[in-house]
């Protein structure tokens, strides 16, 4: 630990740390474009500057003004005992000096001279740093009356932007690509104030190679102004609109931490939040771009039944009763109940109390996207398995006495010829292969949990609109053991109903003594009967997760 | 008068010198084998240490300190020969490159024995070709000699020389942006520290050292410290507490160009005065000294006050100018100090690398500011400013008066210090190209402020006598003395 004397504050941070950190840990700001704590550190926009006291000259000495430092690169450590400064500090630093001022100042007007102050159509407004940082920082006037650059817009990629003329040039773009994607689509071209950032063009202009990988959309993220746009987002909203809430990709197995960006008519955006053992920083295009099929006019928004074999739209009264009629006709043996590591722990395990304690049967299948591809970049990996909870449905559904839980070959024979399935399957537009196909086919009696029509809908005698990750609060467990949690952003749509709530009112109506009023309640009973969950519930999961102890990775 | 003492450029202009065997015939690599039959490789750096020899590139740092920089314990380590000398009006390199390269080969020889390495780069200029060319054949017969390559003269030193082109950037020189260019990557100068003595080509300790430099390597070896401290003069050292001596030893090749009768490079000892200098080369051509540039275009103006300030690097610091890399700008009466203002500040523009913010896009703004002066766009308003001038204690200082000035002067002034200030030498910037920039900006403006204000008050260039073009000597004197104390202002 260094003993810092920073401003009037006398703090102690880890031996490391860098000014710009230690002072965001006190709530002071110093603003920076180019430093991030994911990438390297060029120290190249100077927004940084501090005033560092590192020594004490000889008396008498005439000592020039001392230059002032980047707290982005001045790293804090513990000094030797001789050359404390004033006997106790091992840094002594001021980052609200007249001279730091003044020089953030002098920075922001370099940074606005060729700055085409467009804020008014700019997506960036409202999330900027160099709106926040001028307002904050800056003068209130401007001294240019030169002609400004205008470097050309340009498309980079399937999803990006560059607006150049916004462009501050911290290079953090640059270093994405070189070192966290690995990919090196970007580069400066030209020099001096002519610098561009752009990707390999011939000479005649046209690109050799777009920025175009599956992180990329996290360019846009980390620039800090209003340079890189995803196309994605572009003039859909300004972001002082959009509600927020914490939550975790559903994309795949990794449970990269994201914050859902929405208003009352859907979802608006995806962006990655910090997790430093998960995703760091970052998030892939998949799980960034892949959630429009929430906001789809097709989703399921009342239930149906099969008349004269076509799927009609009915109440949830009727269907619920078709299905109970049904179902307290056969013998337990009979049914198969299909859980979805598309759901949350939450869902599982009332499908998982249902088939045990109110159906009395122990056969339970395991369902969710097929295998995908796994990409992997020198510091992210995108993981093979497109389902974001299948170890906690997995445990879940196999955690009451006896359960045995099938996937794949054997679910699949299990469910051939059986009487009725219910299957929950709660993934978007999952093809099916032939054999599941056949498999489901042969049914008698088919009830099929889901968001959107598909292929598994089409076989079902009764579909039952349910919810996506966006619609519902609950848990998921990533492939490494961390339990986190989602949350509620936007209502379903039309009638479509919580997962685990449908399934509860199935289980009332067949005389099961289920009572849970919310997500947090089950995972209160999750804490309680399922071996290795005891820390969860959902306070102490909070914004951060739990990791689950015996998971080693 | 004054004469050359020509000891780099001795035999300069002896036919065939470029060659192994005449170069031989005049002690050529005598000294490198002096070195390595008579002294262990520390006494030769400390023989360095000793000779006070500076480095000549541009920045005067003591060569022998940072030799002693360089950890001992990592290996390899290089040496970058900086030869990509491109400061406007220095062009002493290029005649060792093309005339006499076998002499920069022996100085290498000589650093490379000293130091233990085994690797050394030539970084020469893009447009050198013919001293590229004439580099790379020396380099292929001292190799044929057994004076490069693989267990030198049966010593057991190994030495490479590699050169290398840059490829038209002025901050290649810059040594960090060197070695960012050597390595294949965008000449853009690093964040210091780590410097290259500890962490340079590749992430191994570097030693960059000018061509210039190198070839002092040789005659201090031959000839002993004792005879190269004799030339130049000693000053106290007004930075180091005590004052320790701050030796300026040595020759000089000077680059004189401009308004002089026989421009080109002398050789000289360090601590001749601007007018002996414009002696040697030929005279003044024209009626009176207006103005000369001391050390390259990025060194502070000297005005015709000033003609009695020692050409040496203390010297020329404590006028807060420098001698940077030598280049003697000599300009007349006809000289329009806007007009020149503006062409330095155009170079300057072109060459900023754009790494960092200030200088990116302060540097073409100054040279805009001065563009529409130089127009006769330059506005006639003035605004109210504190008045800095001769302050009481007879330094420049806030006066405590106020005063009318020009708007495009101040905001030139202020725009320039707002890169890296000239007041307090301190710089927002990554490298000291910001200085190089703000050092001329700031010091015409200052000096030869009555010229600014004559051609914004006619809307055209105004060409004033060289009497009425600068401040007082008083004001030119007070601005000199900022940071010296004025115990030391008269050596
Ligand atoms: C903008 C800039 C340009 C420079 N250009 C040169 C150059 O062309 N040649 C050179 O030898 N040194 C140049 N230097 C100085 C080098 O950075 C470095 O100080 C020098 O090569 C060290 O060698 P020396 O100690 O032998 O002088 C330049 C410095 C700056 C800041
Ligand atoms: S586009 Fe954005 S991230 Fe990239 S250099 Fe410009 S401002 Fe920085
Ligand atoms: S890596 Fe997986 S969890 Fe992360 S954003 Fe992509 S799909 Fe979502
Ligand atoms: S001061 Fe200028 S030349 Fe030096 S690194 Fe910054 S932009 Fe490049
Ligand atoms: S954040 Fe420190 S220099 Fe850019």
């Amino acid at each position: 630990m260094a003993f810092v004397k920073l401003n009037d504050l006398e703090i102690e941070v880890e031996d490391g740390t860098n000014v710009v950190e230690a002072a965001r840990e006190h709530g002071i700001e110093v603003p920076h474009y180019c430093y991030h704590s994911g990438l390297s550190r060029p120290a190249n926009c100077r927004m940084c500057l501090v005033e560092p006291h590192v020594f004490f000259p000889p008396a008498g000495a005439i000592v020039p003004d001392r230059q002032l430092a980047t707290g982005c690169t001045t790293v804090l450590r513990t000094a030797p005992p001789d050359r404390k400064l004033d006997g106790k500090y091992d840094f002594i630093v001021r980052t609200d000096s007249q001279r730091v001022q003044k020089a953030r100042a002098d920075i922001l007007e370099f940074l606005l001279v060729h700055h085409p102050l467009d804020c008014p159509v700019c997506d960036q407004a409202g999330e900027c740093d160099l709106q926040d940082y001028s307002h904050r920082h800056g003068y209130d006037k401007s001294r240019y009356l030169e002609v400004k650059n205008v470097p050309p817009k340009k498309d980079l990629g399937p999803d990006v932007l560059l607006y150049a003329t916004r462009c501050v040039v911290c290079t953090r773009c640059i270093r994405f690509a070189d070192e966290v994607s690995g990919t090196g689509e970007l580069g400066l071209v030209h020099r001096g104030s002519h610098d561009e950032i752009d990707i390999p063009r011939s000479h005649e202009g046209v690109p050799l190679q777009l920025l175009d990988n599956k992180l990329a959309g996290n360019v846009v993220d980390i620039c800090p102004v209003g340079a890189l746009i995803s196309k994605d987002f572009l003039f859909k909203s300004r972001p002082w609109f959009l509600e927020k809430a914490n939550s975790v990709c559903s994309g795949c197995s990794v449970g990269c931490n994201i914050t859902v960006e929405y208003k009352a008519d859907g979802l608006y955006r995806i962006k990655p939040r910090f997790h430093e053992d998960i995703n760091q920083h970052w998030m892939c295009d998949d799980g960034r771009l892949g959630y429009h099929y929430v906001n789809s006019d097709d989703r399921l928004q009342l239930p149906l039944k099969r008349v004269d074999d076509e799927l009609t739209p009915t109440h949830w009264a009727d269907a619920l009763s078709v299905i109970t009629e049904r179902l307290s006709e056969i013998e337990t043996e009979d049914i198969v109940v299909i859980g979805s590591a598309q759901g949350t722990n939450e869902d599982n395990y009332v499908l998982q109390q249902f088939a045990h304690d109110v159906l009395k049967t122990t056969q339970l299948g395991l369902f969710g996207q097929l295998l995908g591809e796994e990409h992997k970049f020198p510091q992210f990996t995108i993981e093979a398995d497109k389902n974001p909870n299948t170890a906690g449905a997995r445990t879940i559904l196999g955690s009451a006495n006896g359960n045995v839980v099938l996937e794949g070959d054997a679910l699949w024979e299990k469910v051939s010829g059986a009487k009725v399935v219910y299957l929950v399957s709660g993934g978007s537009e999952r093809p099916l292969e032939d054999a599941e196909k056949a498999a489901l086919e042969s049914v008698d009696f088919l009830i099929v949990q889901d968001i959107l029509p598909s292929e598994v809908t089409q076989l079902a005698d009764v579909v039952l609109p349910g919810t996506t990750f966006a619609e519902k609060d609950g848990t998921f467990t990533n492939s490494t053991g961390w339990v986190q949690r989602i949350r509620k952003a936007i209502d379903p749509p039309g009638e479509a109903r919580v997962d685990w709530e449908i399934t509860q009112q199935l289980a009332k109506q067949l005389g099961g003594e289920m009572n849970y009023h919310f997500a947090g309640e089950i995972a209160l009973a999750i804490a309680e009967n399922v071996p290795g969950y005891s820390d969860t519930s959902h306070q102490k999961i909070g914004d951060t997760g739990i990791k689950l102890a015996g998971s080693d990775q | 008068m004054v004469q050359e003492r020509r000891i780099l450029y001795e035999h300069l202009d002896v036919p065939d010198i470029n060659t192994f065997d005449v170069f031989r015939q005049y002690d050529g690599y005598t000294r490198f084998e002096k070195a390595i039959a008579e002294y262990q490789p520390d006494d030769v750096a400390k023989m360095v240490m000793d000779s006070g020899l500076k480095g000549r590139g541009g920045a005067g740092f003591s060569t022998g300190l940072k030799w002693s920089f360089v950890p001992k314990d990592i290996k390899p380590c290089y040496l970058c020969c900086n030869a990509d000398e491109s400061e406007p009006g220095t062009f002493s390199n290029r005649y060792v490159l093309e005339k006499n390269p076998h002499l920069l080969i022996e100085g290498i020889l000589i650093c490379c024995y000293a130091m233990g390495i085994e690797t050394t780069y030539v970084y020469i200029r893009g447009e050198f070709t013919l001293g590229k060319k004439m580099l790379d054949a020396a380099i292929k017969e001292a190799y044929e000699k057994g004076y490069l390559g693989k267990d030198i003269r049966g010593t057991g030193l190994n030495v490479d020389i590699y050169s290398h082109p840059g490829a038209g950037a002025y901050i290649c020189g810059e040594e960090t942006g060197l070695i960012e260019s050597l390595e294949g990557k965008r000449g853009q100068p690093r964040n210091k520290p780590p410097f290259p003595a500890v962490e340079g080509v590749f992430g191994k300790p570097t030693v960059v050292q000018n061509v210039e430099t190198l070839c002092n390597l040789p005659f201090i070896i031959g000839n002993g410290v004792e005879w190269y401290t004799q030339m130049g003069p000693t000053y106290a050292d007004t930075r180091a507490n005590p004052p320790t001596p701050d030796p300026n030893t040595g020759t000089k090749l000077y680059c004189i160009s401009g308004d002089v009768n026989e421009p080109g490079v002398y050789e000289l000892d360090l601590g001749l005065t601007c007018s002996e200098l414009i002696e040697v080369a030929g005279g003044l051509r024209g009626e009176e000294v207006k103005a000369v540039i001391p050390g390259g275009s990025s060194a502070p103006i000297l005005t015709h006050y000033e003609l009695d300030t020692r050409l040496d690097f203390t010297s020329l610091t404590l006028a807060k100018s420098m001698l940077g890399s030598g280049g003697i700008i000599v300009m007349n009466e006809t000289r329009n100090i806007v007009d020149c203002l503006l062409n330095i500040m155009k170079f300057y523009a072109h060459e900023s690398c754009g790494q960092c913010t200030p200088c990116r896009w302060g540097t073409p703004w100054v040279r805009d500011i001065v563009q529409r002066i130089a127009d006769g766009n330059g506005r006639k308003d003035t605004m109210t400013r504190p008045k800095f001038g001769v302050a009481e204690n007879g330094r420049w200082g806030d006066t405590g008066e106020t005063e009318e000035i020009y708007e495009d002067l101040d905001l030139l002034e202020s725009v320039a210090n707002n890169i890296a200030n000239v007041d307090t030498m301190t710089w927002n910037t990554i490298c000291v190209f910001g200085i190089a920039v703000s050092w001329p900006a700031v010091s015409y403006m200052r000096k030869f402020r009555p010229e600014f204000e004559a051609t914004i008050q006619e809307g055209k260039l105004v060409t004033l006598p060289v009497a009425e073009a600068t401040v007082s000597p008083e004001e030119n004197y007070a601005y000199q003395q900022r940071f010296v104390p004025k115990e030391f202002a008269d050596l």
